[in-house]
């Protein structure tokens, strides 16, 4: 993944060529076997447990031609990290936090420093034990500035690299610049995989780690394989092997899927018409990632209208987010109502305003835009993006807002449309823990601030959330938080939509959600 | 005649140095540029300043041009912006996988397609010719990407013969390639076909019709002699140039046709270089395909002029 917010730069070369080819493979393909008449996608993967043994087939599209194994990188070969590297702390299935070479992790009073004790009996793949110092390294290889890793944002403010501490082989104790009670949830990004101490010149080539395999082969841009590495602590995984393929253009990848080439599509949500084909194929099927990613209609909050409150607020109550699901989602996923934190996440709060196309109305007349005309930026970079901008559109005529909805190139969408048109369509992969969610992309000034807006309240309560070392004091703040960024923010998020996952019909004990992926129990039926 | 060749060759050199400047002036004018294409949105304004320093991207475009030629007459094409690797090692690694595609294609479309319009020139307006004209015009209207994904359907999906796409990358063997090769091939072929078809018989009928082919007839020979020693080869000479042009399109040709079997050749890394900006790369692809157009043609005029005894002597009579 080139990057933590969509899935696969590649995949939209040729955005035209590639879904007029997969719409003529669908519509080709739902002529032969009747399956337009059954518009149901499976609502789950395959049940049952899987043989032992077998190898495992994805087809990924590449982060880029300079791909490399390096974790920390922002050009990491994402698929490769959760195969080959562990971190000290993973996030469960339930949006809390678990162990994972970390054993347990607390901090002192005041949340300013943070003791990580370490998991013992961990060797690397190349049979050196997992130590402090190769944590330690961890976080100092993502600090260093020639790595130039996208979590070095995120850690940098908090992290002094000359400060960590390794009182014994398996404790590691992080001071912060300012406490941060939160700090645990940082390192579950998946740059934050842990790599061997001094590995920086060496890692991006090697991928030793302590995961459930170890690496074969690995070309950028092109195939490459890992096998179980039987001395895993957690135990050996239930495959022999994954070979990993490259494919750039999504519908080879549909197409290879339904050929039976490959056995799993990697960061490819599948469009509506191609999930229907591969479910109703007797090779594969569609399994789902709830709420995989979140859809927003970013307004910058610099650029005139938008500017006032009261029409960034008269633009949330105008249109109705059940409607946009139903339209653009066709149900597979669940209104966002303005709330970027998904409804999986611990901290999730689930009030908000009521849709009121009058109060929208009522609104607009106050800061004097009655009749308010706009334009909405959209692509084919993603297929929901159209879609959910003409739900919209039709959902805020009610109050009276003329949407215009405008279509740019694709290859350039995320250069010259994103964080400078005052309204368009994007979208985030879910996944992030909720003080990294805030503070990167709605504290003032953060990087990816796509709305620009700048509140010295939400910013205080932000930093107080992460002082505070009371957990539930701290989600009320959390819950604050999210209240300010629904009733005054600049971002409108109609949904979450659900990951439509190309799966064959033997794999056996997939489990993805976020950004975890589970490698070691994985399989397939039959397949050894 | 020698004359003639070296005018051809200086023309083909304008034509080179031409387009390169046409292409870089295209790249030029794409929004954005590699830096904040390669960081996509993790593009903040100081990663990109960096990286275009680091890439000499702050230079006048003039000036990156002139490098470029300079380098290029000395046989550098330069490094790749994205990879790092050198253009003409990379380039050529592509190259060879699109030329085996290529090479199966013109053998495949050329051959049938000649026998084809033959057949549909002597059997004029019965059904042999209904069917062919028929067929292979259906195939030139239907754009490659259409033909292609009903062929992988066909015969990867519902008939499991044929890999729907290529699983290796750019140093597969041919012997890895080699299964995977005939789809795109077939797919190309008839989309080119079509032309080669319609050319051949309208020139079979015009000679069909001339004067020395019914002095032939009248001297007894076989239909299958006059076909082949007397009408083939002025029929063909027509038809010579519309080959050169298919081959030459090939070029571009490939482009949609290697994606949609994620084939690891040339139109793949064209289509990714320029989703980069990866202007050297973008460059020497350029010119490798007006080198193959350039060369196509040069070869047919030549050819033409071997066919042909007028075009031949001209140049010694005046």
């Amino acid at each position: 993944m080139s990057d933590i917010h969509h899935p696969a730069r590649r995949s939209v070369l040729a955005a035209g060529v590639a879904s007029a080819a997969s719409l003529g493979a669908s519509w080709l393909l739902t002529g032969c076997t009747g399956a337009a008449s059954a518009p149901v996608l499976p609502a789950a993967a395959q049940e049952g447990t899987p043989d032992r043994g077998g190898t495992l087939r994805i087809a990924r599209p590449p982060a880029s031609d300079a791909e490399t194994l390096d974790p920390a990188s922002a050009l990491s070969a994402y698929e490769y990290l959760g195969a080959l590297y562990n971190r000290l702390v993973r996030v469960a299935a339930d949006g809390t936090l678990a162990p994972d070479l970390a054993e347990s992790w607390e901090p002192d009073a005041k949340a300013s420093t943070w003791t990580f004790r370490l998991r013992k009996g961990v060797a690397f793949h190349d049979g050196r034990a997992f130590t402090s110092a190769d944590a330690a390294y961890t976080l100092r290889h993502i600090l260093d500035k020639a790595t130039a890793s996208p979590q070095a944002a995120v850690l940098a403010p908090l992290v002094d690299p000359a400060a960590l501490r390794t009182p014994d082989e398996h404790t590691l104790v992080v001071p912060l610049k300012t406490p941060n009670a939160e700090f645990p949830s940082l390192l579950t990004h998946y740059n934050c995989y842990v790599v061997p101490d001094g590995s920086a010149r060496s890692i991006g080539r090697t991928g030793i780690g302590t995961g459930p395999f170890k690496l074969e082969s690995f070309a950028p841009a092109g195939p490459g394989r890992v096998t179980a590495y039987t001395d895993h602590w957690a135990g050996r995984p239930v495959l022999d092997a994954i070979a990993f393929y490259s494919v750039a253009d999504m519908s080879a990848r549909s197409n290879a899927l339904l050929a039976g080439q490959v056995d799993l599509l990697s960061q490819t949500n599948l469009d509506f018409a191609t999930a229907r084909v591969v479910a109703a194929s007797d090779r594969a099927t569609v399994a789902r990632v709830k709420n995989a990613q979140w859809y927003v209609l970013p307004m910058l909050t610099t650029e005139k209208p938008f500017t006032d409150v009261r029409v960034r607020q008269a633009m949330k109550l105008a249109y109705d987010p059940e409607h946009v699901v139903k339209v653009a989602l066709q149900g597979a996923g669940a209104a966002g109502w303005d709330n970027p934190v998904p409804p999986s996440d611990p901290n999730h709060l689930s009030a908000h305003p009521a849709h009121d196309p009058e109060k929208a109305r009522y609104l607009l007349k106050q800061a004097g835009q009655e009749g308010l005309a706009v334009d909405l930026y959209t692509s084919s970079y993603d297929p929901i993006f159209t879609p959910m901008a003409l739900a919209y559109q039709d959902s805020a005529k009610r109050a009276g807002i003329r949407i215009r909805v405008k279509t740019a190139a694709a290859d350039s969408y995320y250069t010259q449309i994103w964080m400078k048109k005052p309204l368009m369509a994007t979208y985030w992969f879910t996944g992030r823990p909720v003080d990294q969610l805030f503070t990167q992309i709605f504290r003032s000034g953060s990087s990816y601030n796509e709305t620009a807006w700048s509140d010295k309240a939400f910013d205080a309560v932000l930093d107080r959330a992460r002082r505070e070392t009371d957990d539930t004091k701290r989600r009320e703040l959390y819950g604050e938080a999210q209240t300010l960024v629904i009733e005054k923010g600049g971002a409108m998020t109609p949904m979450f939509a659900d990951r439509l996952v190309g799966i064959s019909r033997k794999v056996r004990g997939y489990d993805e959600h976020g950004f975890e992926f589970d490698y070691r129990g994985i399989g397939l039926k039959g397949g050894a | 005649m020698l004359s003639f060749v070296a005018r051809r060759i200086a023309a083909a050199f304008g034509t080179l140095l031409l387009s390169s400047v046409l292409v870089f002036l295209a790249v030029q004018a794409l929004p954005g540029d590699v830096a904040t294409q390669v960081l996509g949105k993790d593009a903040t304004p100081d990663a990109v300043a960096a990286l275009r320093t680091q890439l000499g991207l702050d230079q006048p475009a003039w000036e990156r041009y002139f490098d470029w030629v300079r380098g290029a007459l000395h046989g550098d094409f330069g490094t790749s912006l994205v990879s790092g690797k050198a253009v003409g090692g990379e380039v050529s690694l592509y190259l060879g996988n699109s030329a085996l595609i290529a090479l199966i294609t013109v053998l495949f479309a050329v051959t049938g397609s000649i026998v084809l319009g033959i057949v549909a020139g002597l059997y004029r307006d019965r059904w042999p010719d209904h069917l062919i004209s028929t067929v292979s015009l259906v195939g030139m209207s239907v754009p490659e990407f259409v033909v292609a994904t009903v062929l992988v359907l066909c015969f990867s999906v519902a008939l499991p013969w044929f890999p729907a796409v290529v699983l290796y990358g750019p140093e597969a063997s041919v012997g890895q390639l080699l299964p995977a090769v005939w789809l795109p091939a077939l797919a190309l072929a008839i989309v080119m076909a079509a032309y080669i078809v319609r050319m051949t018989r309208t020139s079979v009928i015009d000679v069909m019709a001339g004067e020395y082919v019914t002095t032939a007839r009248l001297k007894g020979l076989s239909t299958w002699r006059v076909v082949t020693r007397h009408a083939l080869p002025s029929a063909l000479l027509p038809t010579l140039h519309v080959i050169a042009l298919n081959v030459a399109w090939l070029a571009g040709g490939v482009a949609v046709v290697e994606n949609v079997f994620n084939y690891p050749g040339i139109g793949k890394l064209m289509l990714s270089s320029v989703q980069n900006r990866d202007l050297p790369v973008i460059q020497a692809i350029a010119l490798v395909s007006a080198v193959v157009y350039v060369c196509c043609n040069l070869a047919a005029d030549l050819a033409a002029m071997a066919l042909n005894p007028k075009l031949r002597t001209r140049g010694r009579t005046r």
